[in-house]
């Protein structure tokens, strides 16, 4: 396991999830381990606050919750994007996309 | 949202189920990382506790998800809902006044405000609505305003055009029922078949007119009024289909109507023209000058009243040159159409628009009052909030609280408030009665109710906004000076509070002066010279049934025995009859007349005056003083010289400078042919307010009930002692000598000047008790404000007084601090009510908006309780010790 872990910036969780969620629904423990999996271990999801972002994600309505059947057949909460949720999560991936660029130019200048 | 918001309302109830599905989505996660790290190759229980550790703190993670989950809004909505109950309860004194005052404040404005929307808001009670219009008729050249049409006149108002899609006719009269077990006078509408359609008035029994009813020949019908219904036959739905005989004729029940306003007047009865003897004789029907008819209409649709004008006017014009005898060019014409609406309403209006203004400051008055106790609390609560804010409590947490305690506040202020509206209901209607037809609509339902809601809500916002504006400091920096609880609170409160009071003393200002000129108005009402005395006399009608009674020679013999039997009978001082009443709220019963030995002049252009029958003790018995001449006497009878008396103002009038007894006046019989009747003028008698209060004394000629004998009568008794008494003797008397004479309209004149009074009265009444509430709560508001500041400055007061100020020149400067207010307060209130003065300009008589001395006395009264308010506390500042002052400091 790389020990190189980077904690994630406050509030980017969210869009993390949303994008996690974007092709399909998942479970918590699926959602830690594909953002993990996909950042090829970079992100290490802190599991004491997913589960409080997905509350406060469904509370603001962009994703839904459902009880429902995981890989290893066992009652597991399902989450999902909602319309909203879709929106948002496009808002966000553009004004990340301005914030790293911007960042990128500043540290690219000499 | 919505979605939101049910998931909201239904998580307190499902509280259980959502923290056994956290549990298990917890617990999942855990065996789903502790069966990972199993096939990454850890031994089972090291797979778990590395899992766990993973984790974090469980309970943690759970706290952190009920926070953001969806239960936190309306759980922390309940908390503190809770938590300000608690701390009202916690607080008594300010629930109990804070909610006192708010209850009146909008209790106030919740009964004014159903009276506006049940009078003046709320859309008419007929089908017809907005289209409704009444015909008026004016002829100022010949002293005619608002008179009456006659049947040619509504033949051609039918005929002349197409503005209105339906007109109909209207006059009312009473006559005799008979067939209950006593004869009952009944006031019967006589109208147009098409009235009720045009209306748009449905019966709640049977059916209202036919077309065809109203003409010759057809069967006499009667619609019964709802109150009559109820009053009379108990509601009884088979009444429908009775008959009744009213003037020697049988008359078939066909309906009831439903309960619609006394509008424009209050019949028991309905009946078709063709029922009516007089509207039916041939000599009326083709009489242009019969003029007794009102007409009503109804515009086509679309139609404006503009149209309508233009029309009228047409008809006038053509009326002029078809018939110039009848209307001369002279004497100016003029049919106008007036919205049934301003009709029934535009007595109320002023009124009721000065109490909505009135109450409204009520309101803002209370609601100053109350925020000013709310900021002296807040200043004692600075300590606990701090705390509550470094325990953790979000300021705007903080700010919720407290806005929902002044919602709390006033949402039971509005109940309250509902409470004392509902109570008062009864009183207003009777009240609004006296103003309008509509006063039965008046209920405290649907929109009363919505607005009662939507001002108490306001009021609550508004207090919790206080708060807010009067302090950005932190709360924390109070915490940590450990402020005193009396510390002042910041300058920008003290200044806050200090706008309050300038406030309500404006206001109350403005309150007073509306009260002091409205109490004015009454006092100089009441003081206006009747002509006559209102102790101890009973009136009653005694209006005689024409088709038992069509002879003269029958009435002359009814009444002359009437009178020979009452002034017998043991406690009567005299008694006496008359066509009307004094003070009556009829309209003058005008007649021409000729003036012996002057140029002749056309019929139209005449004198006018009012005649009047009367009996000879009438004078005596009413005590008009006779100021020439002699009164009417039992030796003027038929056979007798006929006379006339006239009053002071006519005398004035025609004889000016001369003395007019011995002259003659003419009177011209029915028909242009008919020879004129002279009259001698054997007397002069003062003048008399016979159509109410405020018109101005009529020109009056007294007959002799003798020589015109008739069919309206008045009876006046006066006794020498209670009159009410002598109603049963009175009512035996009439009995004796016709037993199917209804007598009935008992009242002393007493009742009848009150009555007049009434209105002007109630509405002064209303404005003193707004008033006193205002200046009750300014003053405490004062004292408190005042007191407050003393309080705070104790330690300078010790100061000053142990540096040598002598304790007068403490409290002189205390009760400047204070008076400064007032006198800002007094300024603007003053402002304020000239400003106003418009508002109630149409209520008073004979005082003017801006009366100085009411406004003068006002200032100095408020200005001496306001002093009042200030020298308590102020006195209270230099009675403690100066050293005690300091050391406790």
């Amino acid at each position: 396991m790389p020990t190189e872990r980077t904690d994630l910036l406050q509030g980017t969780l969210d869009v993390l999830i949303l994008k996690t969620l974007a092709p399909a629904a998942m479970h918590g423990w699926g959602i830690a381990q594909r953002i993990q999996q996909v950042s090829e271990d970079v992100l290490a999801v802190n599991q004491g606050s997913l589960y409080p972002a997905l509350h406060r994600l469904e509370e603001k309505g962009w994703i839904a919750a459902e009880w429902g059947s995981s890989e290893n057949n066992r009652r597991a909460r399902f989450y999902s994007l909602t319309r909203a949720g879709r929106r948002q999560l496009a808002e966000e991936t553009e004004s990340w996309e301005r914030f790293a660029a911007a960042v990128g130019r500043v540290l690219a200048a000499t | 949202m919505l979605k939101r918001i049910v998931s909201t309302m239904k998580s307190p109830f499902e509280g259980k189920r959502m923290e056994s599905d956290l549990d298990e989505e917890l617990r999942f996660h855990v065996e789903r990382e502790t069966e990972e790290n199993v096939r990454r190759g850890l031994r089972p229980d090291e797979a778990r506790t590395q899992a766990l550790r993973r984790f974090g703190g469980v309970e943690k993670t759970k706290e952190e998800c009920r926070d953001a989950g969806r239960a936190v809004w309306l759980e922390s909505f309940l908390q503190d809902v809770r938590y300000a109950g608690r701390s009202l309860r916690k607080n008594p004194g300010y629930a109990a006044a804070a909610v006192l005052t708010l209850a009146l404040g909008i209790g106030a404005n919740t009964a004014i405000f159903s009276v506006v929307y049940g009078v003046l808001l709320q859309s008419l009670p007929y089908g017809g609505g907005e289209r409704l219009v009444r015909l008026r008729v004016d002829a100022p050249g010949a002293g005619i305003t608002d008179g009456r049409f006659s049947p040619p006149e509504m033949n051609d108002l039918r005929g002349s055009g197409d503005a209105f899609d339906a007109v109909s006719e209207y006059h009312s009269m009473w006559f005799v029922l008979l067939g209950r077990p006593e004869p009952e006078r009944v006031q019967t509408g006589v109208v147009s078949a098409n009235f009720f359609d045009l209306l748009g008035v449905r019966p709640i029994l049977g059916r209202t007119f036919r077309t065809g009813e109203d003409q010759h020949g057809a069967e006499a019908v009667l619609v019964l009024s709802n109150s009559y219904w109820l009053r009379s036959f108990g509601g009884d739905p088979s009444v429908v289909g009775r008959v009744f005989r009213m003037n020697d004729r049988p008359h078939t029940v066909i309906g009831v109507l439903p309960p619609i306003p006394g509008y424009p007047e209050d019949n028991d009865v309905y009946m078709p023209v063709s029922a009516c003897p007089f509207r039916a004789d041939p000599d009326t029907e083709n009489n242009r000058d019969a003029g007794m008819l009102r007409a009503f209409a109804r515009l086509k649709p679309g139609g404006t009243l503009g149209g309508a004008q233009a029309q009228l006017n047409g008809l006038v014009k053509r009326l002029e040159h078809d018939h110039p005898g009848n209307y001369p060019a002279s004497i100016h014409v003029a049919v106008a159409p007036i919205p049934l609406r301003d009709e029934l309403t535009a007595q109320a209006r002023p009124t009721f628009l000065l109490l909505s203004g009135m109450v409204g400051l009520v309101l803002l008055l209370a609601c100053a009052s109350v925020a000013n106790l709310s900021l002296a609390r807040l200043v004692r609560r600075e300590k606990e909030l701090a705390l509550r804010s470094a325990l953790g409590a979000s300021r705007r947490r903080l700010a919720r609280q407290l806005l929902t305690e002044s919602l709390l506040v006033a949402l039971t202020g509005g109940v309250l408030g509902l409470v004392l509206a509902v109570g008062c209901r009864q009183l207003l209607v009777m009240f609004a009665a006296r103003l309008t037809p509509r006063a039965s609509e008046i209920a405290i339902e649907g929109p009363v109710l919505l607005f009662t809601l939507g001002v108490s809500l306001l009021v609550g916002l508004a207090l919790g906004l206080v708060p807010a504006l009067s302090s950005r400091r932190s709360l924390v920096s109070a915490l940590q000076e450990g402020r005193d609880t009396s510390a002042p609170g910041g300058p920008a409160r003290v200044k806050l509070r200090g706008l309050l009071v300038v406030a309500q003393v404006a206001i109350s200002f403005v309150l007073l002066a509306g009260a002091g000129l409205m109490l004015r108005t009454l006092w100089k009402l009441a003081q206006i010279d009747l002509g006559f005395k209102t102790e101890r006399v009973l009136t009653s009608r005694v209006d005689l049934n024409f088709s038992r009674y069509p002879e003269d020679a029958q009435k002359r013999d009814f009444q002359t025995r009437l009178l020979d039997k009452l002034s017998t009978e043991p406690g009567v001082v005299s008694a006496a009859l008359a066509g009307n009443f004094p003070l009556s709220d009829r309209g003058p019963a005008n007649g021409r007349f000729r003036i012996e030995g002057r140029p002749g002049a056309a019929p139209e252009n005449l004198p006018v005056a009012d005649f009047q029958r009367a009996s000879s003790d009438y004078f005596k018995t009413i005590g008009v003083p006779i100021l020439r001449g002699r009164g009417l006497s039992n030796a003027d009878r038929q056979d007798a010289p006929k006379v006339a008396v006239i009053s002071e103002s006519l005398a004035r009038h025609f004889w000016p400078g001369e003395d007019p007894v011995g002259r003659r006046i003419g009177l011209d019989g029915q028909h242009p042919t008919d020879e004129i009747t002279w009259l001698a003028v054997v007397g002069v008698v003062g003048d008399v307010r016979q159509y109410g209060l405020l018109k101005p004394p009529t020109e009056q000629i007294y007959l002799s009930m003798l020589q015109y004998p008739g069919l309206s009568t008045t009876c006046f008794v006066r006794t020498s002692s209670e009159p009410r008494a002598l109603e049963r003797a009175v009512r035996a008397a009439v009995h004796t000598i016709g037993p199917e004479q209804p007598v009935d309209r008992f009242r002393t004149l007493e009742e009848i000047h009150e009555g007049a009074l009434a209105s002007p009265r109630l509405t002064a009444t209303l404005l003193v008790l707004f008033a006193g509430l205002a200046l009750a709560i300014t003053a405490t508001g004062i004292a408190g404000v005042i007191g407050f500041s003393v309080g705070a400055r104790r330690r300078e007061f010790g100061i000053r007084m142990a540096l040598g100020a002598l304790p007068r020149a403490v409290r002189a400067m205390v009760l400047f601090q204070g008076m400064r207010l007032v006198a800002v307060g007094l300024g603007i209130g003053l402002a304020g009510a000239f400003l106003l003065s418009r508002l109630w300009s149409g209520l008073l008589y004979d005082v003017a908006p801006t009366d100085p001395v009411t406004y003068a006395a006002v200032a100095l009264g408020l200005g001496a309780v306001a002093a009042a308010a200030c020298f308590l506390p102020a006195r209270r500042a230099t009675s403690v010790d100066p050293m005690v002052a300091l050391r406790n400091g």
